[in-house]
């Protein structure tokens, strides 16, 4: 009695605070003071090297073995290495592989390395399909917190991994106690296809950053959900850091590297918001998408939305 | 009848308790057997809202007064930023916006009483309002809606004719027309428009290119009667003849007609009847014939014949939305069409 009457008390207060707190700040204000701590661990992390030293990264690939090219600790990343090629490198590079780890194209290289350069078109695109799902959800993710109203407290959840043969990316969101009984319409759902679209013709890059968990908590001071989210993959992590990717404004935590900028997608389409049942904190809705990216194109027709606009996955993919 | 009795059994119980009877309960029934909302009776007697209500009304309201409330709060749930554009009613004097539609081909129809007509089918492929254009923006009288049918690749286009698909978040499309419509028509850009937008037994005006005949003669082209094949004419059979009046006014007057390029002009055909609608492959049935080739776009819209506008009264306003809740057949059939399977007159 006393346990259940307990997990009421921190439930309504959970509630109450992370709507509160959302009600004090509105969204725009929270992305800038997000993306100013984002800026300042930026810039922290950046002194680590004050020195500028010299590191070999071995580039292979096909008609690439064993070039050599002599690039910054610390300061450069496989973006920079692809400029020192040709252009069609810089545009249709998507992810990077540095001893076999998946390596976000703009993160600094620490060491001397063996570097390999992925694009959708390889013999084997997994490791890149698989991060260019989890884009394109991040995006999905940034869209979402800024297509409601500022009245309304928009809570996106740990974005679930989903692999791409289940044929739709997804964002799982809260909404405010208020919109309990919405259901989005058809021109909502086009009008956020829209915002999307939008970002992706800025082609923005998606900026890595790893930080330590008490860092990121600090980032996410105003969203308890966001917070328990940094400490579980803190918890999961080698050495307690979480990877924090941001775009435009939009910070964002993510599992695993995520592909070097949001111009790579090309036709993207938020299908669906579906609801999918109840959470700790409130009604959990699942917005899904479809998208394909710039070197794979299809016909826009042949995008079957109708298919994909039932709900594909429930029980495998829970979010929480 | 029903309402009476259990009207006067009423009455004999506000005796027995001796409540006030006014004179004008006849006139308080009277009102209260049509069914509107605002009811209310202002009498002293204490009474629930559907007694005097036969059970059909009772219903009737219930059902009126939910959807009413549901239509309220949808309306001001909107939490995302941009807001769906208000949709108002049909009133007499409005336009509405129209379609960009592909010519099929024709085939043949047959009313109820037997006579054979010809209809154009037009499918409306991926049509979408792709721009808004105020009073202001565009001539200053009315306002404006850019309509693009059938999708095209973006990779042939120049950047400055993408950026407007961009914005309204549909894909580049192959013609764009505009549209002049009344205010309380506007739609918001990026909404797509169905054939169901038109029903069968509305009149319609097309307008499209004409194919293209070349460089022709005067015969072809304005229908000039030429000159006889025999009895003497020499090397004079197609020729236009006399240009007009002699020496008074000595010339030629301004736009006589002479041969020259025939076809490949936009050119409009008022007044054709839409004899049916597909609403699963979105195909309009239009009678006559249509100009274009076949697989050419073409602009359909209301007709403006000042004799047709009573057929298109009370049309869908302003288009016909998918998301709405009114389910309609796959096939809408004028009323004189014969359809097959149907017992025949004689």
């Amino acid at each position: 009695m006393l346990m259940a009457a307990r997990t009421v008390c921190q439930m309504l207060q959970r509630r109450l605070a992370s709507s509160a707190a959302a009600a004090c700040l509105s969204s725009a204000e929270l992305c800038s003071h997000r993306s100013a701590l984002f800026s300042k661990e930026q810039v922290r992390q950046r002194s680590l090297y004050p020195r500028t030293e010299k590191i070999e990264v071995t580039l292979q690939g096909p008609g690439l073995q064993g070039t050599l090219l002599v690039m910054n600790r610390g300061l450069s990343t496989p973006y920079s290495c692809t400029r020192h090629l040709t252009e069609w490198h810089v545009k249709s590079s998507a992810l990077a592989l540095v001893d076999g780890q998946p390596w976000h194209m703009h993160r600094p290289l620490t060491h001397s390395c063996d570097l390999t350069l992925l694009t959708f078109k390889d013999d084997d695109p997994q490791i890149a399909n698989q991060a260019y799902w989890r884009s394109c959800a991040a995006l999905l993710g940034h869209v979402l917190d800024r297509a409601f109203k500022d009245e309304f407290s928009v809570e996106l959840l740990k974005l679930p991994e989903v692999p791409v043969t289940a044929g739709a990316f997804c964002c799982d969101l809260v909404l405010d106690s208020r919109l309990d009984s919405w259901t989005p319409t058809e021109e909502n759902v086009r009008s956020l296809t829209r915002d999307a679209l939008q970002l992706i013709h800025k082609d923005l890059p998606w900026e890595p950053l790893e930080v330590s968990a008490t860092v990121a908590l600090e980032i996410f001071s105003h969203s308890r959900c966001k917070q328990e989210e940094v400490e579980e993959r803190a918890a999961q992590s080698q050495n307690g850091t979480v990877s924090l990717y941001r775009c435009g404004d939009h910070v964002t935590v993510s599992g695993g590297p995520l592909v070097a900028r949001t111009g790579l997608c090309s036709q993207y389409e938020v299908t669906s918001v579906h609801k999918v049942g109840e959470c700790e904190w409130g009604v959990l809705r699942r917005a899904q998408g479809l998208s394909l990216p710039l070197n794979l194109t299809v016909r826009t027709s042949d995008i079957c939305t109708d298919c994909e606009r039932k709900l594909i996955f429930t029980m495998g993919y829970s979010a929480i | 009848m029903t309402a009476l009795t259990c009207r006067f059994i009423k009455l004999a119980d506000g005796l027995l308790r001796g409540a006030p009877v006014t004179v004008c309960r006849a006139g308080a029934a009277l009102q209260s057997r049509a069914p509107v909302i605002q009811c209310i009776r202002t009498h002293r007697t204490n009474t629930w809202w559907d007694e005097h209500l036969t059970e059909d009304n009772a219903s009737f309201l219930k059902k009126v007064v939910t959807e009413e409330y549901k239509q309220q709060t949808t309306d001001k749930l909107n939490p995302l930023k941009d807001e769906p554009w208000p949709r108002h009613e049909w009133v007499e004097g409005s336009r509405r916006v129209g379609l960009v539609a592909v010519k099929l081909g024709m085939m043949p129809v047959w009313t109820k009483s037997g006579e054979r007509h010809v209809v154009t089918m037009l499918q409306v492929q991926d049509c979408h309002v792709v721009k808004h254009l105020s009073k202001e923006e565009y001539e200053g009288h009315t306002a404006a809606l850019i309509v693009g049918g059938k999708n095209v690749s973006p990779f042939h286009r120049p950047e400055g004719y993408l950026e407007v698909f961009r914005n309204a978040g549909v894909p580049p499309k192959q013609k764009l027309t505009t549209f002049c419509v009344s205010d309380n028509a506007i739609i918001k850009p990026g909404t797509p428009l169905y054939a169901a937008h038109f029903r069968p037994g509305q009149y319609v005006d097309v307008t499209a290119k004409t194919i293209g005949k070349g460089f022709q003669g005067v015969m072809k082209r304005w229908g000039f009667k030429g000159q006889p094949a025999s009895h003497g004419q020499t090397k004079t059979h197609r020729r236009p003849g006399s240009l007009g009046p002699g020496g008074d006014p000595a010339k030629v007057f301004k736009g006589k007609k002479m041969p020259g390029r025939m076809g490949n002009i936009y050119d409009t055909t008022h007044g054709l009847k839409v004899w049916r609608v597909n609403t699963k492959y979105n195909i309009l049935y239009v009678n006559g014939s249509v100009p274009g080739h076949r697989n050419c776009l073409v602009k359909v819209r209301d007709s403006i014949l000042p004799t047709r506008l009573e057929n298109n009264k009370n049309p869908p306003f302003p288009t016909f939305f998918a998301d709405g809740d009114e389910e309609i057949p796959e096939d809408l059939y004028d009323q004189d069409m014969f359809q097959f399977g149907e017992p025949m007159a004689e």
